[in-house]
């Protein structure tokens, strides 16, 4: 098994539902906070926004680093958790 | 060469708008035509540049910064959506959806491709400047005294620096330091050189570059010009480990922006991370392998798995002191033999089967005794070994039944 988390894995495999942002592997309480302030309060919207980059990768983290400071780990655990549910479900 | 302008009939579109853009002139809507932005041309700029013509240097160097600008697109922040979208693509860089969210980040990356090709553009040579931005200034400073011959250029920036409030000084080498190549390409634009940087100097900051130079407003337009994009993000990343050299020698760390820019600075690094990823993945299960190797030995306290070597018997003349056990045995060894215990062993095994072999035999001549006359042979020597009687018996027997085998 490749280097995901627990919560990567609860995420990815089901579909997300009306989950809260801080589902999503890689934001925690302090970004998901930020994110909710931004308007982004379920992760459906975060997907949303992942979907209108294109699930481009650097855009997506940029969007990431911008919006809630995400470091590049949680950009990268974000930004996977988000593809493979896309892989999956989409 | 110094381009003496112009007519502005003859300048493209885009080379308008992006020269009112630099003169802090109002742009008309996208949508109108091009005369319009020629009389707003020839209105605001056309009269500049006869007053700007004190200085043939800036005149040239504005015309290419100008020029260089125009050949791959204007500030992204004035283009609207169709425009961004067209400009990235022309750039390579195919552009989903522009709205609201997205808008800031292509703008951020038409900005970062400007600036590359801004760099790859004016030095090919010059090779230094895409690779370290620390290094930059030192490297356009050195190549301004080759060039100039003028040393000063470099000095003075630094006493300035001293000499300005420590707050200003500061952010201003911090900003040198995260690689802002502005100030010094502020300093380098007084002079001829072209320097590539110049290049990465959006308009507007063109525009005043200028004779009053000043510490404080350089500061300002830094903190605006940074409050709309952030450095390159390839000299950011370039500049990880330069950063921290140059660091050490400006001497001047305590500002909080210093470390926030560190931290930027270091935030995007995605391709240095990968690899210590993948580095921690392939450690990984190399530690694994022993405990494999060996999966029933029992977990030592210190996790050490090791056997005592037999020793030389009577090694250095002495003599066995210590009577070993047995040669130690590998744990696959010591499981055969338990399971040999419990079976049977071999040489009973080819006995019993040799048992059996004759008993099958013998029943397979009894069984054919009615036909083959030679059997009885084999019967007799059997009973050799009984009792008189009992042999007399069967062999009356055997010679009756052979008798009466023979008659049908």
């Amino acid at each position: 098994m490749s280097s995901t988390s627990q919560k990567h894995r609860d995420f990815v495999a089901e579909p997300m539902g009306e989950k809260p942002v801080m589902a999503l592997a890689g934001i925690g309480e302090v970004l998901g906070k930020r994110l909710e302030e931004k308007g982004f309060d379920k992760a459906y919207v975060v997907l949303g926004q992942f979907l209108v980059l294109k699930k481009d990768e650097e855009l997506f983290r940029d969007w990431l680093k911008d919006t809630c400071g995400a470091n590049v780990k949680q950009q990268g655990d974000c930004y996977g958790c988000l593809k493979e549910w896309c892989d999956a479900f989409l | 060469m110094s381009q003496f302008v112009e007519n502005p009939a003859h300048l493209s579109k885009f080379r308008l708008k992006s020269d009112l853009v630099a003169h802090d002139v109002a742009l008309p809507p996208s949508k109108s035509k091009k005369e319009v932005y020629v009389g707003l041309h020839l209105q605001h700029i056309g009269q500049k540049n006869a007053v700007d013509f004190s200085s043939d240097e800036e005149d040239q160097v504005q015309d290419v910064s100008d020029k260089e600008e125009d050949t791959e697109m204007p500030d992204p922040s004035g283009l609207t959506d169709d425009d961004l979208k067209a400009a990235l693509l022309e750039l390579g860089v195919k552009a989903g959806p522009i709205v609201a969210s997205t808008r800031a980040l292509y703008e951020k990356k038409l900005r970062k491709l400007l600036q590359s090709n801004g760099h790859g553009c004016l030095n090919g040579v010059e090779k230094g400047v895409l690779y370290s931005d620390s290094e930059e200034e030192e490297e356009n400073g050195e190549e301004e005294d080759k060039e100039l011959g003028s040393e000063g250029e470099k000095e003075e920036t630094v006493k300035q620096s001293d000499q300005a409030q420590q707050g200003s000084s500061q952010v201003e080498l911090c900003f040198q330091n995260g690689g802002f190549v502005y100030p010094q390409c502020f300093l380098l634009s007084s002079r001829l050189f072209p320097s590539g940087s110049q290049s990465v100097m959006p308009d507007g900051e063109s525009s005043m570059s200028s004779q009053a130079f000043s510490i404080t407003r350089m500061v300002e337009e830094m903190e605006s010009r940074r409050s709309l994009s952030t450095s390159s993000d390839t000299e950011i990343e370039l500049n990880g480990s330069n950063v921290q050299k140059h660091w050490s020698r400006s001497n001047r760390l305590d500002m909080p922006i210093v470390d926030t820019m560190k931290n930027q600075s270091l935030y995007y690094t995605p391709k240095a991370s990968p690899y210590k990823w993948k580095m921690k993945l392939t450690q990984e299960p190399v530690k694994d392998t022993f405990k494999d190797m060996f999966p029933n030995t029992d977990a030592t306290t210190t996790g050490i798995y090791a056997t005592r070597r037999r020793p030389i018997k009577g090694a250095a003349g002495r003599p066995v002191q210590y009577a070993y056990p047995d040669t130690p045995v590998s744990p696959t060894t010591l499981e055969k033999r338990e399971v040999e215990r419990r079976l049977v062993p071999i040489q009973i095994q080819i006995l019993v089967f040799l048992i059996v072999m004759c008993l099958l035999y013998l029943i397979y001549v009894c069984v054919e005794d009615n036909s083959f006359g030679p059997s009885v042979a084999l019967l007799d020597s059997l009973y050799q070994g009984s009792d008189s009687e009992e042999g007399l018996l069967l062999q009356a027997e055997t010679q009756d039944v052979p008798a009466l085998s023979g008659q049908e």
